[in-house]
């Protein structure tokens, strides 16, 4: 039974709950969008097709990932060990949920602390985390490539970035 | 057709030394632009209006259409070295273009892309001098009722880049296409999925921002785990490139779908309100389908590469053609050129054939030299470019997502966005570790709007009677299509697994 839960057949199963379970809820929440009076087409139908669509389809996945379960071939892909989550035993899926706990970070940052700086602590700690040991080499990629995008943006391209606690280089570069 | 003026046009142009040298600047402030994430051949174009107010209106014509199809370019080398598309018409281009790239084949992908690209170009440049009245008058008939069923035509695609499982890539497309209808609905402005406190979903999540996370943002996380699992190798710069351009034999082999791409975009291009990342996923499709070999599709062929390249540039041309006959722009960037047209002080529109016919053919003349232009900036590029891949993965791929988040900020200037980006980035990384395949996401992403926009309008027209559509000729030639698209690609894919499953038996 543990094996069986170990395949990509089973992630499937999982994933076709998952996606039933978001067109259900779809469903339910189109049944509170307003309607429109002389409209031939209300603003939930186009939605709720959809939803319907992802369901039958979701359904699919479910009954062909239970026929394999079922009758599990070895030489089925399907039999195979999915992709695991568990981050403890695996250390890259720990290295991702950090990349993604850092993207987290660059968002809720990115105003405060400004796209420069927060790029060269983001990168810093990313080249860190992925083995990379050479600091000056780290250091110099993390502070120019931010630096030199954020050159291009302000003056070649006119796109005003946050710069944080350096927005004076906004300043020092206007009277260059 | 007054040949004499034609060829007197021509040689004004390509023999106007400011005329070159705007088209190549433009070319290569294009491709340069459009190589990163989240910077749009339109974008480019409406930076440099202000710098073409004091040009004739040639030379300005010409910067502007070389930053056009430099763009077009230059968003499939982000896309065939990143997995970042620079643009969205370049989407499609990492289909194939990717994994030749992780297959150390980065040099000739790009080579078969611009030369593509080039081709796709110069196919629409030549439609648009022979045919425009001719497609103009067509796409002219294009009523919602045809326009939803462009989109059904475009969905059809779906199918053929679903991969191993149709039931996966249908739930993949059914999920895109419902994130569409999230904010305000488009025809009556009642709010979708949100409140109207979620301001930053009142127009739903933003195309490019989903696009960087969906692609660039999860290859990045995905990336970081393969090198703490083991299994990233840094990929060899021993690839030689010889020639800038693709050898004969890869010539031979890409040229139908180069031509099929040329004409796909140049005739999706010519349709108001239809664009190059429409077209690229059509022509793919058609490809896959039509090829002996759709397996390979995917896996990193050129043919994928050059079938999406050509279209998204065949697109130029064909946008053009509308915008000249008949005043009405094919899609953002012609729109902009309609102001610069008008800033001058000539209305495009059916009497420019009449009254300005030695600018339409100058016109004519400046799109030939755009890609002229871009194929030399590429050429001089493709070994410069290609050494991307042969940096250090664990100074890239931080590179990669540091430019990539700036990518998605840079649209609407909108943190939301970002954080937009982070969601999709996340999604997009548990999608592809279980398997679901992202590309029928884009392409619903895509056609979504179009498709929800049209039916609704051609139902509030036609009072309800959806029937109506088959009376519409137009309507029915892509329903009919579509339907065979769908059924090829079907039979295509269960050949692909019982090969497969054969292989695996005689294992």
């Amino acid at each position: 039974m543990k094996k069986k839960m170990q395949t990509q057949a089973f992630a499937n199963l999982i994933g076709a709950l998952i996606f039933s379970a978001i067109s259900v809820w779809a469903l339910i929440q189109t049944t509170d969008f307003q309607e429109i009076k002389h409209s031939f087409v209300q603003p939930a139908l186009f939605p709720q097709i959809m939803a319907i669509g992802m369901l039958v389809f979701s359904l699919v996945l479910m009954i062909q990932s239970i026929i394999k379960l079922v009758k599990l071939d070895e030489n089925d892909p399907l039999s195979q060990p999915a992709a695991s989550l568990n981050f403890v035993k695996h250390k890259g899926v720990l290295a991702a949920l950090i990349v993604m706990a850092l993207c987290i970070f660059f968002v809720a940052t990115f105003e405060s602390l400004g796209y420069v700086l927060v790029s060269i602590l983001v990168s810093l700690v990313v080249m860190w985390l992925i083995g990379k040991r050479n600091i000056a080499q780290m250091l110099l990629v993390s502070v120019l490539v931010p630096l030199g995008m954020w050159l291009i943006f302000y003056k070649v391209l006119t796109v005003n970035i946050p710069m944080g606690p350096l927005t004076f280089l906004r300043d020092l570069i206007d009277m260059i | 057709m007054n040949w004499s003026l034609l060829f007197d046009s021509y040689g004004a142009v390509f023999g106007n030394v400011q005329v070159l040298l705007m088209t190549l600047l433009g070319a290569t402030g294009g491709v340069l632009l459009g190589a990163i994430p989240g910077m749009t051949a339109t974008m480019g174009v409406a930076l440099l209006i202000p710098f073409s107010f004091g040009m004739d209106l040639i030379p300005s014509i010409g910067l502007l259409l070389g930053i056009y199809c430099g763009g077009m370019y230059g968003g499939s080398i982000s896309a065939i070295l990143i997995h970042a598309p620079g643009t969205p018409a370049a989407a499609a281009t990492l289909l194939d273009g990717y994994p030749m790239c992780q297959k150390g084949q980065a040099g000739k992908a790009l080579s078969v892309a611009m030369f593509s690209s080039f081709c796709g170009g110069m196919i629409g440049a030549l439609v648009m001098t022979f045919l425009s009245p001719v497609i103009a008058d067509m796409a002219m008939k294009f009523g919602p009722g045809e326009m939803f069923m462009l989109a059904v035509f475009g969905l059809s695609v779906i199918v053929a880049i679903s991969g191993k499982s149709i039931a996966k890539g249908m739930i993949s497309a059914f999920f895109g296409m419902l994130l569409c209808t999230v904010g305000l609905d488009p025809t009556n402005g009642v709010p979708r999925f949100i409140t109207y406190k979620n301001t930053g979903l009142l127009e739903g999540f933003q195309f490019i921002p989903t696009l960087i996370g969906l692609f660039a943002v999860a290859e990045v996380i995905a990336g970081v785990e393969r090198i703490l699992n083991g299994e990233e190798k840094q990929e060899s710069s021993n690839e030689k490139i010889t020639n800038v351009l693709p050898d004969w034999k890869t010539i031979k082999q890409i040229w139908p779908n180069i031509l099929s791409g040329g004409l796909i975009g140049t005739f999706i291009g010519a349709i108001p309100g239809a664009g190059g990342d429409i077209a690229v996923f059509v022509s793919y499709g058609f490809s896959k389908s039509a090829s002996k070999h759709p397996e390979l599709y995917g896996t990193g062929i050129p043919n994928g590469v050059a079938a999406t390249e050509s279209a998204n540039n065949g697109c130029s041309g064909g946008a053009m053609i509308p915008l000249l006959s008949l005043g009405v722009p094919g899609d953002s960037v012609t729109a902009i050129l309609l102001g610069a047209f008008i800033m001058k002080g000539i209305q495009p529109g059916p009497m420019m054939y009449i009254t300005e016919l030695p600018t339409v053919y100058k016109v004519f003349a400046a799109l030939m030299l755009a890609n002229l232009a871009m194929l030399l900036v590429g050429c001089l590029g493709v070994r410069i470019f290609a050494k991307i891949v042969s940096v250090e993965k664990k100074l890239l791929y931080p590179i990669i997502l540091i430019i990539s988040l700036l990518g998605a900020f840079s649209i609407n200037k909108n943190v939301f966005d970002i954080g937009v980006c982070v969601v999709f980035g996340i999604v997009g990384w548990l999608l592809n570790k279980y398997e679901f395949p992202l590309s029928p996401i884009l392409l619903a992403l895509i056609l979504g709007p179009m498709c929800e926009k049209n039916f609704v309008r051609f139902m509030n027209i036609q009072k309800g009677n959806f029937f109506a559509i088959f009376k519409s000729p137009i309507a029915m030639v892509f329903l009919t299509v579509a339907v065979v698209v769908v059924l090829f690609s079907i039979y295509n894919q269960n050949k692909i697994n019982k090969r497969e499953a054969a292989a695996r038996a005689a294992k």
